[in-house]
Parts: C-alpha cells; structure tokens; sequence
C-alpha cells in the first residue's frame, strides 16, 4: 500500500470499536440496552437516558444524505489533489448521523435526502474509512 | 460585578493577529475529533453544512446571501476605519468570486483581522459624568443548543437565537417593534438570516423578500450591521456587533451614523447578537441611548 499522506483516526477507548469495525468492513455503533437509542460519537453513557448499559451493533450501511459541502479549498496539502471534494452529514437507517465523504457522485449532481451506501476505503494496513455512494 | 461593588469598572476587550499570524487558521483548522480523516475542518465548511441544509428545508441560497453580502459592504463603504471602505460591491462582484466551501463563495465569508476593540462598562451614576452619553445595557439573553453540527438538529433553526432574543426582550420589557437598528453576529451571511428569522423578523425562506429594495442598508427601514459588520468591516468576534451598537447610541459613527446622515431612524435601541461554535451557542444584547 503506497503512502498515505491525509490524517488518519484517532483512536480512544470510545472510538476504538468502532475503528476495529471499519476494519472489517463493519459499522458498528452502541445501541443503548435501556432504552434502545443507537448513538455517535461513541460514548460510555447513552445521551438520551444516561444508562450505561450498552451493547454494539452493526449498521446495514444505507442512510440519506442530510447536509453537504464541497470543498474548493484544500486546509489539509494531502486533500490538494481531491480538489473538489463532498463531506457530507450522512443519517444512517439506525438514527446516527455521520460525517463523511461522498463518492462515485457528481458534486452537481448531489442532494439532501438522496440514499446512499456503504463503500470501503482502506487506507493502511490498520485503518478502513467508511464512505458513501449513491445506492445502486 | 458592577452591581455587587466588586469592581467598578469591566474592561470588555478582542485582540487578535488573526490576518499576518497563523494562529486564528490553527484553531479553526486544528482536527476535530474524527471529522479531519475525511477532510474536514474548520468553520466555513460547519456553517456551510447548516446553510446546505437551509436551501432544501427551506427556499434560501445565494440569492438570499448576496443581498447581506451587498447590504454590508454598503455600511462599511461609509465606514472608514472599515479594511473593505474604498471596496463597492455589486451582485456581480458576489457571484464572481470564488467557492471557499460551496455553498459558500468568498463574499460569505467573515475577513481575518489584525486588530482589536475594547469597550468599558461602569454603573450609571459613573457614566453620568463622563465625556460621552453611554449607551444602557435593557436586556441580556443566551441559549446555547451546545450539539455538534453532526448531530445538530438546529441547524435550520431554531437556533439559540430564538430563546435568547425572547429572553433580552422579555428583560428589556420591549417588543421587535420598539428596536431600531440591529448589531448581528456575521461569520457568515447565512448566519445573519437565521438569526434574523429566528428572532422573529421573517418566516423560513422569506429573508430573500424581506431583504428586497435595500431593507437593512443605509436609507433602509431595518438597518443591520451598520459598520460594514464582520463581512466588511473586522472581525472582532462578538465586539464587531457590540462595539458598533454602543458607537451607534452614542452618536459616534460619522457618515454612517443612523439618523439623517443616512436617511434613517435616529437610534434609541439597538440589538445585538453574538454566536459561538457551529450555532451552538447565542447571545442577544439589547442596548439603549441614555
């Protein structure tokens, strides 16, 4: 695998399953066992009723596009050559919400609400990012 | 502070060397949380994200945008402490320049600033004496949605603006009605229009119509950001608005003092906003002329 020059994720003990996930091609997020909201940013505590009882599932990877942006600017030299590029707030099927980028689509030909789909990225030997493309 | 007698005077002060430094981009840019694995950063492309959404849950977009874009640039023209004063702007100049983070072009966009403001607040019965009529604080309200812009519900509004403005107002013992010129946070142009509609003035999608036949600039039946504002004039964080309505009260502001100078209402009460974060938090301030 060639150099990769972008940042990559920063794992902590809340984030670190759900990196382990990426990995496997898995989105995995926590479902709360009290009162079965499923969450992001990973948390020890479930932000809707405060229980700490939590068990993590695996996203069926479809969801919509919420919100987008395309960049014409590069903050980061390792996004120079994506000039220009879509993050996009994606809103899985499960409820979470997730910032991400979206490919195989025309940034012209991208809306709020249209569906997407998983689509896996692996950029070293540790890590695999989630993206999204429209479904087929 | 002021009215416990701890102190008697509270200076209020912004300096930055946002514009010759590195250090304004470092903190905006710096990585936040994960969002930077997928290019990610900053402020322009959170606000960015509220405005997307804004154009498909409600009618707003550039044509919107421009007319604050332009409105501003017209105070700031009258303002010759402003960095963008010999810089007239036409709707052409906004569609011309360049995508920054689409939806935003560059004329959307807040300048950086090497500069500072301060302002000093003391009791009335110190001001009373002094070599300038102070301008009255009536009312103070803040509400803070404080959830990150991914998972942000608020983003099209209600903002904190809503609950903040209730609450100076409710303070202030006035309506919409009684104020006459506003003082608005502007990272962004899209900012103002949510702040503007959250407080009241208009419905969503209906700021395009509000604004038409130059509603906020000079001449106007509701001016806004009579300096020129953080789109023209500097950004000094929230005392960019704050600074600007006090001078206003005061009777300091030259030829783009409201009033006959600029064929609108003598001011005698002025609100102002501040935000912070991603529209996580909001601050409404509403002043009076003594």
């Amino acid at each position: 695998m060639s150099e990769y020059h972008k940042p990559i994720p920063n794992i902590n003990g809340d984030s670190k399953e759900f990196w382990m996930g990426c990995k496997a091609h898995e989105l995995r997020f926590q479902k709360c066992k009290a009162c079965g909201h499923v969450r992001w940013p990973a948390s020890f505590i479930c932000p809707m009723c405060y229980s700490k009882e939590t068990e993590w599932v695996v996203s069926r990877g479809k969801g919509k596009v919420y919100t987008f942006v395309v960049y014409h600017v590069a903050y980061d030299p390792g996004f120079e050559s994506d000039l220009p590029y879509v993050v996009a707030d994606v809103e899985l099927v499960e409820g979470p919400r997730l910032m991400t980028n979206i490919v195989g689509c025309r940034p012209d030909e991208l809306r709020c609400e249209m569906l997407v789909e998983v689509t896996w990225e692996d950029i070293t030997e540790e890590f695999s990012l989630p993206k999204f493309k429209p479904c087929s | 502070m002021l009215e416990a007698g701890l102190c008697k005077y509270v200076v209020l002060s912004y300096g930055h060397n946002a514009l010759s430094s590195d250090s304004m981009r470092r903190m905006l840019l710096e990585r936040n949380a994960d969002d930077a694995v997928f290019g990610h950063f900053g402020a322009v492309a959170g606000y960015a994200l509220a405005a997307r959404r804004a154009m498909h849950t409600f009618r707003t977009g550039p044509e919107t945008w421009k007319q604050i874009a332009v409105g501003q640039r017209k105070w700031a023209n009258l303002n010759p402490a402003a960095t963008l004063y010999d810089r007239p702007m036409t709707f052409e100049d906004y569609y011309d320049a360049r995508w920054i983070v689409e939806p935003f072009r560059l004329f959307d966009t807040c300048l950086m600033t090497d500069g500072g403001r301060a302002m000093i607040i003391t009791s009335t019965e110190r001001a009373r004496d002094l070599r300038h009529p102070p301008a009255l604080i009536m009312g103070v309200g803040q509400y803070n949605p404080s959830c990150d812009v991914h998972q942000a519900t608020h983003l099209t509004g209600p903002t904190g603006a809503k609950k903040a403005g209730e609450m100076a107002l409710r303070m202030a013992g006035i309506t919409l009605n009684d104020i006459d010129a506003y003082e608005i946070y502007d990272c962004f142009t899209y900012t103002v229009e949510i702040t503007l509609q959250d407080y009241g003035f208009f419905g969503p999608g209906e700021c395009e119509d509000w604004l038409k036949n130059g509603t906020m600039e000079p001449g106007g039946r509701v001016p806004v950001n009579t300096s020129g504002g953080q789109l023209s004039e500097a950004y000094y964080m929230g005392l960019t608005p704050l600074s600007e309505a006090a001078m206003q009260l005061m009777g300091r502001c030259g030829n783009r003092q409201l009033g006959p100078a600029t064929k609108t209402k003598s001011p005698n009460i002025i609100l102002c906003s501040d935000n912070g974060g991603i529209l996580q938090t909001h601050s409404c301030i509403v002043l009076r002329r003594s």
